[in-house]
């Protein structure tokens, strides 16, 4: 029995949840309460970590762990990625500066990323194009990151997948 | 903060101070929203409110979640047994709003008193 295990984290809103959901072959374990905080348009937030799984079968399997999304939850996001293979960052497009967005989890994850698998993706992109993909390697490559960067939508399974296909792809070629 | 919240503030640093009282000048309590925000503190431990509030919010629900999965209903109490003292986390509802208290204490306190005096704190802030 092998397994692996990937990150998703990302800002309050980002699609951590969902994306975890549209993926797990398991009834996914939330910790969704009821948002208090007016700054956030949304009517519940992730406090503790998602959790879902995927059977890729013969005997290997991929454990989702999703953090929240709130700074206040710091203590958490490492936590959450000990032992991670690899992170996917989920992005959102429609917050007033995505990129000053991510530059929060890239900081975060700073020490752990050279040796860990990672892939940035962008939601909400059709109504919100700009920042580009471009302009997201553009800024990663600022940072020394050569990252993968994508357009995804986290209802949509497949897009899910990729991404962690991507993950997985990247720990193949660092073996 | 909803309105509701608000008004539960000033019940819930009443509550903060009389917890501390009835447990000892070494302890602190934190009294918080369930995602995670300070609502109240009171104590003569140095603590960060804010990151415990956060903190104590993230382990009432990885609670709630097991205690799902575990089917054995609602939490009402968590509690950290350490070497130096314990941590007791108590969910409750204050008028309809799920609030999560936490008490710290050092390790020669009963924790029969903490339960009972957090049970105290629960009628106190349901007083109308």
């Amino acid at each position: 029995m092998k397994d692996f295990k990937i990150v998703f984290t990302g800002p309050p809103g980002a699609g951590k949840t969902t994306a975890i959901t549209a993926l797990s072959d398991t009834p996914p374990v939330a910790t969704d309460v009821r948002n208090t905080d007016a700054s956030l348009s949304k009517g519940s937030t992730t406090v503790g970590l998602d959790f879902g799984l995927i059977d890729l079968g013969g005997g290997q399997s991929v454990r989702l762990f999703g953090t929240p999304g709130q700074p206040r939850f710091k203590f958490m996001w490492r936590v959450i990625a000990t032992d991670a293979l690899g992170l996917v960052i989920l992005n959102d497009n429609s917050l007033p500066d995505p990129l000053a967005e991510l530059a929060i989890y890239l900081d975060a994850y700073k020490d752990l990323l050279p040796a860990m698998s990672c892939v940035v993706g962008v939601g909400r992109m059709s109504r919100n194009p700009s920042p580009s993909i471009d302009d997201y390697s553009d800024m990663l490559a600022r940072r020394g990151l050569l990252l993968p960067v994508l357009s995804a939508d986290v209802r949509n399974r497949d897009d899910v997948l990729m991404l962690v296909e991507i993950v997985l792809a990247q720990a193949e070629t660092r073996v | 903060m909803s309105t509701h919240l608000s008004s539960i503030v000033d019940k819930a640093r009443f509550a903060a101070d009389a917890l501390v009282a009835a447990i000892g000048v070494n302890s602190a309590v934190v009294i918080s929203t369930e995602d995670g925000f300070d609502l109240a503190h009171a104590g003569g431990r140095a603590t960060e409110p804010a990151r415990l509030a956060a903190m104590m919010s993230s382990f009432a629900a990885v609670g709630a979640a097991a205690s799902q999965e575990a089917d054995i209903g609602v939490p009402r109490c968590m509690v950290v047994e350490s070497t130096q003292g314990r941590l007791v986390v108590r969910c409750m509802q204050v008028g309809g709003e799920p609030i999560v208290v936490m008490l710290l204490t050092d390790k020669n306190v009963l924790l029969g008193l903490a339960w009972n005096q957090l049970s105290a704190i629960e009628r106190t802030l349901n007083q109308k």
